[in-house]
């Protein structure tokens, strides 16, 4: 009988498309991001308020506004105090950013035991400038 | 004498390690994206009055007033609920809505009372699906 000679195939995956592939999730990773503006996150998640109806907010028109327990306010890592509040400063700020974006979506990022007098206080300013869309984060209740 | 010439050499950019460089940016992006999902309840803020708009009085059946004490007490329309309770709540809510489809909730909050009360309440509209609610202080 006649001897049958395999022959050995070089089994080889091909490489030539991978810098492809790695340059398309490399844009894709690009394009998603999105670069936070501020550097801290200055009101812990759990410091939020719990609710159940919560939505989720588009990220790309949204200004966080934090407030913490001691009234102070930061926006975009510049802190704000009563007294600059009460100037009507708050306002000026969204205003500005306002102008760049007309869909701004303010989100307010504040620890539940903050006394609302504050919150009402920026509420006033926003309505002023016309930033009517606001948003109260919030997490999820887990019982 | 015969010089002979240096043979050229090939001019092509090695492209064998654009996928490591690849990579490498990708991983520098995939560390620093933050996933940060935004949640919450979200409303729409009503256009602060002008000078000459009017002034229309709304009654009972179109408008409830909800007031949240400073010390965290829930007021129907004068009817103290007295401390939060989410069944208790969310039954009034359902009958005011019961009477008017499309009643218009106003949540008066006290200034020194706690901004989790005003969320737990808004919560509760939302759940119900009160559609106009406006917040106020005094």
């Amino acid at each position: 009988m006649a001897k049958i000679v395999l022959k050995k195939r070089k089994i080889e995956i091909p490489q030539s498309s991978m810098a492809d592939i790695a340059f398309l999730l490399l844009l894709f990773f690009m394009v998603s991001t999105v670069f936070v503006q501020e550097k801290v996150f200055w009101v812990e998640r759990n410091r939020w308020p719990y609710a159940e109806n919560i939505q989720k907010i588009p990220r790309n028109h949204t200004s966080t506004v934090y407030i913490k327990q001691d009234d102070t306010v930061l926006i975009d890592d510049v802190p704000y105090s009563i007294d600059d509040i009460e100037a009507l400063k708050i306002g000026g700020v969204i205003q500005r950013k306002l102008n760049n974006d007309a869909a701004l979506i303010v989100c307010f990022r504040t620890d539940r035991e903050t006394k609302y007098g504050i919150m009402s206080d920026i509420m006033r300013q926003l309505q002023d400038t016309g930033a009517l869309r606001v948003t109260f984060e919030t997490q999820k209740k887990t019982e | 004498m015969k010089v002979s010439r240096k043979r050229k050499g090939s001019s092509e950019i090695p492209t064998a390690s654009t996928s490591d460089i690849a990579f490498l940016l990708i991983i520098f992006f995939m560390a620093t994206t933050k996933f940060d999902v935004k949640e919450g309840l979200s409303l729409v803020l009503p256009p602060a009055p002008k000078e000459d708009s009017q002034i229309v009085q709304l009654t009972e059946k179109e408008l409830t007033k909800i007031i949240i004490t400073s010390n965290g007490e829930i007021i129907f329309n004068k009817e103290n609920t007295g401390l939060f309770n989410q069944a208790v709540v969310d039954s009034k809510i359902k009958e005011f809505l019961k009477l008017n489809s499309l009643m218009i909730f106003s949540v008066k909050t006290d200034r020194s009372a706690k901004y989790n009360e005003m969320i737990k309440v808004l919560d509760r509209l939302k759940a119900a699906g009160a559609e106009k609610i406006s917040l106020s202080t005094n």
